[in-house]
């Protein structure tokens, strides 16, 4: 090994089992709460349940191949034997069928509070819990045939290019239905205090500004945890596509495991930007784990 | 023996050569020599590159929140303040037809913002149906802060609303803000309060303005009768 060269990061394993299991733990309990609680049975609830579930799939992956890799460094396992090759792929492939659903979710979730708001009159009409199933069963399946794929073709370029492609076009996508949802928002919120009886004392002004800028913070932190997490390992994708060979990009390539760990803590994260923001499951999360048995927990 | 050596190979690439990272060395290797720019450019670059765009667009945020002149108060709105919650049922009656007359994304997202409560209303009335023993309130309360970031602007619509500490009440008055934003429709600059918006959709505006009128007299006419 060329000692002037970029040295790879080595993440210590007990990082990523931790962040693993807790985030497995997490996303587990949001789909247990869905799924159990039957005034969580809406559009919403079911993609952030989809969510949820595709996190808990990368989070079991990525943990059982860490505990692969454990067992291999202390020579217990095989490296490049047939079984663990397989086994490889399988993993590979769920965690691209991960990937590719959580995403398809965000998009998701980003159209059901568009049609929320801009067409609330026909929401009931438009968002049926059959489409909702529909569409789920979509993404499932659509997620799971490209997954394979993905791993069968690999070293076809193109595939790679497609995955990069997908990735900006939902991130373009998702953006700007936020953008507009939270511009169409701040418009009403001004015309309501326009209304007579509000907006016009100094005291209204500053908590409006003070919501505008929690609006903005919390778009803000939606985004950018998206694609704090996720865009290292794309740019990382598109080096080993690029440049192989060039020198800077070694020096990119060697900090992949940092990247993998930032890509499993947006699993580790979602839950919290997402999910448990939500009133409604809160108050069931509470239900669940502190009043099983007693009476006066309603 | 050489097929999974290819195998072998093609996983390096893959995610998983973190196992077996030592097959760059069977490659050619990668000549560090002669580099005019730090090791590490390529990764500094995309980092400072990445908070850059995060910060810019927390600013573009930030900023379309100060977009938009005050809004001109209209002395008719005081007199439909106080209408009954009866204009709600009216309103979801009249869905079909208001399909067509609010089609347009700015008008609709106009009358759509305050339908998201009386749409959720509905949810609440039909759940409470099976029997859930809950204090309704509290029901609609959960119900309504069903978009996560939205809770901030739910709260921003409450705090400039009529500062009624139920939530009963605080649906009550915007039904009756509902009532008295129709009223709106009859008025021709009703233009000017969304006078804000950068959109460029004003033009819009006028083309459905006839149903409208006349949907909202209808409607205005059964909330007078309340």
């Amino acid at each position: 090994m060329n000692q002037t060269g970029c040295p790879e990061v080595k993440v210590p394993f007990p990082v990523f089992f931790t962040v693993g299991i807790v985030s497995l733990a997490e996303n587990l309990l949001v789909v247990v709460a869905v799924m159990r609680s039957r005034n969580l049975h809406s559009p919403m609830y079911c993609f952030m349940c989809s969510l949820a579930a595709f996190n808990t799939i990368a989070s079991v992956t990525k943990t059982w191949e860490n505990l692969m890799i454990v067992l291999a460094d202390a020579g217990h396992l095989e490296r490049r034997g047939p079984p663990e090759t397989d086994l490889d792929d399988v993993m590979d492939s769920l965690l691209c069928m991960s990937f590719v659903g959580s995403i398809s979710s965000f998009l998701a979730i980003a159209v059901d509070r568009y049609i929320t708001i801009f067409h609330a009159l026909r929401y009931h009409n438009i968002m049926t819990m059959q489409r909702t199933a529909a569409i789920l069963g979509l993404i499932w399946t659509s997620c799971a045939v490209l997954a394979v794929l993905m791993v069968k073709f690999f070293n076809f370029q193109f595939i790679v290019i497609c995955f990069i492609v997908f990735f900006v076009v939902s991130l373009a996508a998702i953006c700007f239905l936020y953008v507009y949802m939270f511009m169409m928002a701040r418009i009403h919120a001004k015309s309501i205090a326009a209304l007579p009886g509000g907006g016009r004392d100094k005291s209204q002004h500053q908590r409006r500004w003070g919501s505008n800028m929690r609006g903005a913070l919390t778009l803000t932190i939606l985004f950018g945890a998206f694609v704090v997490c996720w865009a290292p390992f794309f740019v990382h994708l598109v080096i080993i596509t690029v440049c192989p060979m060039n020198p800077y990009c070694e020096c990119y390539r060697s900090l992949f495991e940092l990247h993998v760990v930032l890509m499993m803590s947006h699993a580790l994260i979602d839950p919290a930007i997402y999910a448990f923001r939500m009133a409604e499951l809160r108050h069931t999360f509470r239900k669940m784990l502190f009043c099983s048995g007693w009476k006066f927990c309603l | 023996m050489s097929d999974f050596h290819n195998r072998s190979q093609v996983s390096a690439r893959r995610s998983d050569y973190v196992w077996q990272y030592e097959y760059y060395d069977d490659e050619e290797p990668v000549s560090f020599e002669g580099l005019k720019a730090h090791r590490y450019s390529i990764v500094i670059g995309f980092w400072v590159g990445l908070a850059v765009f995060v910060i810019f667009m927390f600013f573009v945020l930030t900023l379309l929140t100060k977009t938009g002149a005050p809004h001109q108060e209209n002395p008719e709105l005081g007199e439909k303040w106080h209408q009954p919650e009866g204009c709600l049922v009216d309103i979801n009656g009249h869905q079909d037809d208001n399909d067509k007359a609010f089609s347009r994304p700015l008008l609709e997202g106009s009358r759509s913002y305050f339908n998201f409560y009386i749409s959720e209303e509905d949810q609440a009335h039909e759940k409470q149906k099976p029997g859930d023993k809950r204090s309704s309130a509290k029901d609609k309360a959960g119900r309504l802060q069903r978009s996560g970031e939205l809770d901030e602007m739910d709260e921003d619509i409450e705090e400039s609303g009529a500062h009624q500490p139920l939530n009963g009440l605080i649906e009550k008055s915007k039904s009756d803000r509902e009532c008295a934003f129709l009223s709106h429709f009859n008025i021709p600059n009703f233009v000017n309060l969304d006078h804000g918006s950068t959109l460029g959709e004003d033009d819009l505006l006028y083309e459905p303005s006839v149903i409208l009128e006349r949907q909202s007299q209808a409607h205005n006419g059964h909330c007078d009768t309340h």
